[in-house]
């Protein structure tokens, strides 16, 4: 190994050129520090920040969220079992549930944290990687609101004025739904390659919290005659996406690696 | 799904491919790609196009095409897998008329269906409508060139003039058919019925499945004719031979469908379609279609009189939506004539209005909506999302709640980045190999591959695995992870359960034990823990079979009486590349001790006084003792202990090694004389000594 260089000064004067002692120092996961900027940003935002369980059961991953069972719309996720009937969570999605079931509204959460699918690997698929989603209710909460909120995070987490826009999509725990592109970045909404000429970058999947979920996490949906009643918006955004776009990093295994030639870059 | 836009553009008006695919994205569906076909048109042209002008004027355009490849959303199946169905998509938002050819039948009066054939349905449950047709007297063959051309397009292969007219139907209303050889049909009965398990079936592609009980079928009076909703079987094909054919037009369980494709393996355009469910009321539509078809080109004559199983008619839903709660979810008011239009172009009737209700009925083509935010959602995608413009919420100023857990992890974090680790993520799962080494471990039922096949029931196996990894470009390596593991727990009457819980472990290769020692220290007092001691770990001799730990060379760390974790070398058995020593903490009883709580102590004034010892003991001795007796001899005014040396060898006496400490004396109220100290220094040596084998070196 090469030994560090250690001169000492010798005489009157210093030569500057000579290069500084390298120093020991450590290094920090890249999703450790995307993870704490995006919980600074929405804590700054009045966000709580809740985590949860990595094995779930069947009806915290999917029936709660609308999902039933033999139907159609299982099939949009690829899912790891246990061999003791549970399984691993494929959305962070069940700790809303369980949050909901624990909370009384108004609040607004984001939720982190590892999530798993049975999917094969390559430079943008994992089997394990990361999600943070957010869910606020409160009486009022619209889409406008939602727009508002992920344009605001957008540009704080990038340094950039981001515009966001909205797509029609489906999900069983949102209604309305949507897909939601960002300005991209690197030709800042003119197009260019990276988004196919564009000027967008597809995101992350949201919309406002169906009915039923809210009912399954013990919440009053909207009942207009009762004047009672919460609406609220969701939103789901890879983690692992965001430090790729951050850091512009090509291929999502690295971070898994455990390859010290590319951790101690950060 | 693939779509033909020259197939679109019968329905209605459209513009550029380019133009109608940015349109649909941003109301409907994703439009994946946009390709183009065909060939340039001919200039002789009435020989060239083959357009035969049938009596529902299908024409076909000719020459080039462009072929759409739209992600048609998982809940619009029903309606949108069908070119009527994102023509009539189309027709919302470009606010244009939807044109439907009309068909007209002409059903022979001398022929009456009931004659020709019986349908009895056994379940209504699992088939909610089955149609049937009967078109004698036809004549198989190919079909005209423009229907196999639309068919190419669309990605299906040509067969005959009957089938294509089914598949052509298929791609055109989204419902499925199929036709059957009547002559081959046993008794002239179609009987829809669950099949029996053991009962057999060849499909029109000569492969055999075994069929049971969770499987629908249709079948004659002897056996299955065809997976219904799936696929035909050989008995009752359509071969060049068939004069008389039975057109089925049916509506089936989405769920059996489902299930069934599932457990023979076997997915079809139709079966896609029926899992997605499909109207009732297409059924009709579809045969009629069809039988219209298959006039016109088989030739036949079609019996007068629908088979109609119906038991329950499905009608088409009601929803309040209140203009209030439409404005306070999207965050934007709408215009109500613009709500009222919108609502009208996707085929919804307005049955009352009366501010704020509007009373909607939803026709029977819309399985998706049934809830007032269905509706909300669709009167906003063909307003278009982008024109709600961003507002930030008004909502009451609390603070978020302050999540200890994540506190404490990110000043775990950040102290051992500080103490020059490097931070590593690895996978969850560990391999067969790593799990006869660490025991425990939960399987997963379908790994992606062996060397996933477990849950990780530690961190370590992993971290094991970045030293062989990175050995080639790094000779020092320090890394941790903070994460999760998972073991297996004792089963409880029928309550499964995997424990899951975070660890903290950390890695330096090489003889490292002290260095380990000093960052767990390090670590522990930052997070305001105090009373750690390491306790020499004693495996009994069957943990000791098992056990990743160097023996002898491995500590428990204590808190107090409790054990939170391990620090030691790894077994050469278990790690051959290089030594390497491990830290291995129980996080989630970690974070029950940690406290912000730190007390300010006191610098004293006056000056301190150090003096040295040295003690000669058996190799044995531990020096946690030697520093107890010190500290006890030495009372109050021993402000610290330190070891600076432990020597054996070369000079000292076989058998014995010799520390060497700094003793520090001060005192808080005043400056300590030479002769306190000396007194005290004294005492300590004696009491040292007290034991035959120690010598203090004078």
């Amino acid at each position: 190994m090469r030994k560090p260089l250690k001169i000492k000064t010798k005489g009157d004067k210093i030569d500057v050129t000579v290069p500084g002692e390298k120093l020991t120092v450590g290094h920090l996961h890249p999703l450790t520090l995307v993870k704490r900027k995006i919980e600074e940003i929405f804590q700054a935002m009045g966000f709580s920040v809740i985590e949860g369980p990595e094995v779930e059961n069947e009806w915290y991953n999917f029936d709660a969220l609308n999902i039933p069972k033999d139907h159609p719309a299982r099939d949009m996720w690829d899912t790891f079992y246990l061999k003791n009937g549970l399984l691993l969570r494929t959305h962070t999605s069940p700790v809303q549930i369980r949050y909901m079931e624990k909370n009384n509204p108004p609040f607004r959460i984001i939720v982190p944290g590892r999530i798993f699918r049975h999917e094969a690997t390559d430079a943008s698929h994992e089997t394990n990687f990361y999600q943070v989603e957010g869910l606020m209710v409160d009486k009022d909460v619209s889409v406008a609101n939602f727009k508002a909120i992920i344009e605001e995070f957008l540009s704080r987490f990038f340094g950039k004025q981001v515009k966001s826009r909205l797509r029609p999509s489906f999900f069983p725990f949102t209604e309305p739904n949507f897909e939601v592109d960002m300005t991209c970045l690197v030709c800042k909404g003119k197009g260019c390659s990276t988004c196919s000429k564009t000027g967008w970058i597809e995101l992350m999947g949201a919309g406002m919290v169906h009915p039923n979920v809210l009912k399954a996490g013990g919440i009053n949906p909207h009942l207009f005659e009762k004047d009672g009643g919460w609406q609220g918006f969701a939103f789901g955004i890879g983690m692992d996406r965001l430090a790729m776009m951050k850091y512009k990093i090509n291929d999502i295994r690295l971070f898994y690696s455990g390859d010290l030639r590319f951790l101690e870059q950060f | 799904m693939v779509f033909s836009y020259n197939w679109l553009k019968e329905y209605i008006k459209l513009p550029k491919p380019e133009k109608l695919a940015e349109l649909l994205t941003m109301h409907a569906f994703e439009v994946e790609e946009i390709k183009k076909v065909g060939k340039p048109p001919h200039h002789n042209k009435s020989k060239r196009r083959g357009a035969k002008k049938t009596k529902s004027a299908l024409v076909w355009c000719g020459g080039k095409d462009y072929i759409l490849d739209i992600d048609v959303l998982p809940n619009r199946g029903p309606d949108c897998f069908s070119h009527i169905g994102i023509a009539r998509e189309c027709a919302a938002f470009t606010n244009s008329r939807l044109q439907i050819p009309k068909f007209k039948l002409k059903e022979d009066k001398n022929l009456k269906t009931r004659d020709f054939v019986a349908v009895e349905v056994k379940n209504k449950n699992d088939c909610l409508r089955y149609t049937a047709r009967v078109i004698a007297n036809v004549k198989v063959g190919p079909s005209l060139k423009w229907i196999q051309e639309r068919l190419k397009v669309c990605g299906l292969r040509p067969i005959n003039n009957i089938v294509d007219a089914t598949n052509y139907v298929m791609l055109e209303t989204g419902q499925p058919l199929h036709a059957f050889d009547l002559d081959k049909i046993s008794n002239k009965k179609i009987i829809v019925r669950r099949a029996k398990n053991g009962e057999k079936i060849i499909t029109l592609d000569n492969k055999r499945y075994n069929l049971d009980k969770d499987i629908l079928v249709i079948a004659d009076v002897k056996s299955p004719l065809a997976v219904a909703g799936i696929k035909g079987g050989k008995k009752a094909e359509i071969d060049k031979k068939t004069k008389t054919i039975v057109l089925e037009s049916a509506n089936f369980d989405s769920r059996v469908v489902r299930k069934g494709s599932k457990k023979l393996g076997l997915k079809t355009d139709a079966s896609w379609r029926f899992e997605h469910g499909i109207d009732p009321s297409l059924t009709e539509t579809g045969i009629n279609k069809a039988a219209e078809i298959i006039q016109n080109i088989a030739k036949g004559k079609i019996t007068s009189g629908l088979v109609d199983f119906y038991p329950k008619k499905v009608l088409p839903k009601k929803i309040k939506l209140d203009y209030r709660y439409l404005t306070k979810l999207l965050g934007l008011k709408i215009e109500r004539k613009d709500v009222k239009q919108i609502l009208k172009r996707l085929g919804f009737k307005i049955i009352k209005e009366e501010y704020p209700i509007l009373i909607v009925e939803i026709p029977t083509f819309r399985l998706d909506i049934s809830l007032p935010e269905d509706l909300i959602e669709e009167i906003g995608r063909i307003y278009g999302f982008q024109r709600i413009p961003a507002a930030f919420p008004i909502v009451s100023l609390i603070p978020p709640k302050i999540n200890f857990e994540i506190f404490w992890e990110d000043i775990t974090k950040n102290i051992l980045k500080e103490s020059g680790f490097t931070e590593v993520y690895n996978y969850s799962f560990i391999g067969e190999k790593e799990a006869e080494v660490f025991k425990g471990a939960v399987e997963i039922e379908n790994p992606m591959s062996v060397e996933q096949k477990y849950l990780r029931p530690s961190l370590i196996p992993n971290l094991l695995k970045n030293v062989i990894d990175n050995f080639r470009y790094f000779n020092e390596i320090k890394i941790f992870e903070l994460g999760k593991i998972f073991i297996k727990k004792q089963e409880t009457r029928n309550k499964k359960q995997t424990e899951e819980k975070r660890m903290l472990s950390g890695l330096i290769t090489g003889d490292a034990f002290y260095q380990a020692k000093g960052v767990v220290d390090s670590l522990l007092n930052k997070l305001g823990i105090s009373n750690i001691w390491y306790d020499e770990y004693k495996p009994t001799p069957e943990q000791s079979k098992i056990s990743i730990w160097q023996k002898e060379r491995c500590a428990e760390i204590k808190v107090d009486g409790q054990e939170i974790g391990f620090l030691g070398e790894i077994s050469p058995g278990i790690f051959k590349k290089t030594k390497v020593v491990i830290f291995d903490v129980d996080f989630e009883k970690l974070i029950k001790l940690c406290s912000e709580e730190h007390e300010y102590q006191p610098i004293s004034q006056y000056p301190a006084a150090i003096r040295d010892l040295a003690v000669l003991v058996p190799l044995d001795v531990k020096v946690v003792d030697v520093l107890n007796k010190i500290n006890v001899a030495g009372g109050a005014l021993v402000r610290d202990v330190d070891l600076f040396d432990i020597y054996e060898g070369e000079g000292i006496v076989q058998g014995k090694k010799n520390l060497a400490f700094h003793i520090i004396y001060q005192a808080e109220d005043r400056t300590l004389k030479s002769k306190e100290i000396d007194k005290i220094h004294q005492k300590i040596i004696k009491i040292l000594e007290e034991n035959p084998e120690w010598e203090v070196r004078k």
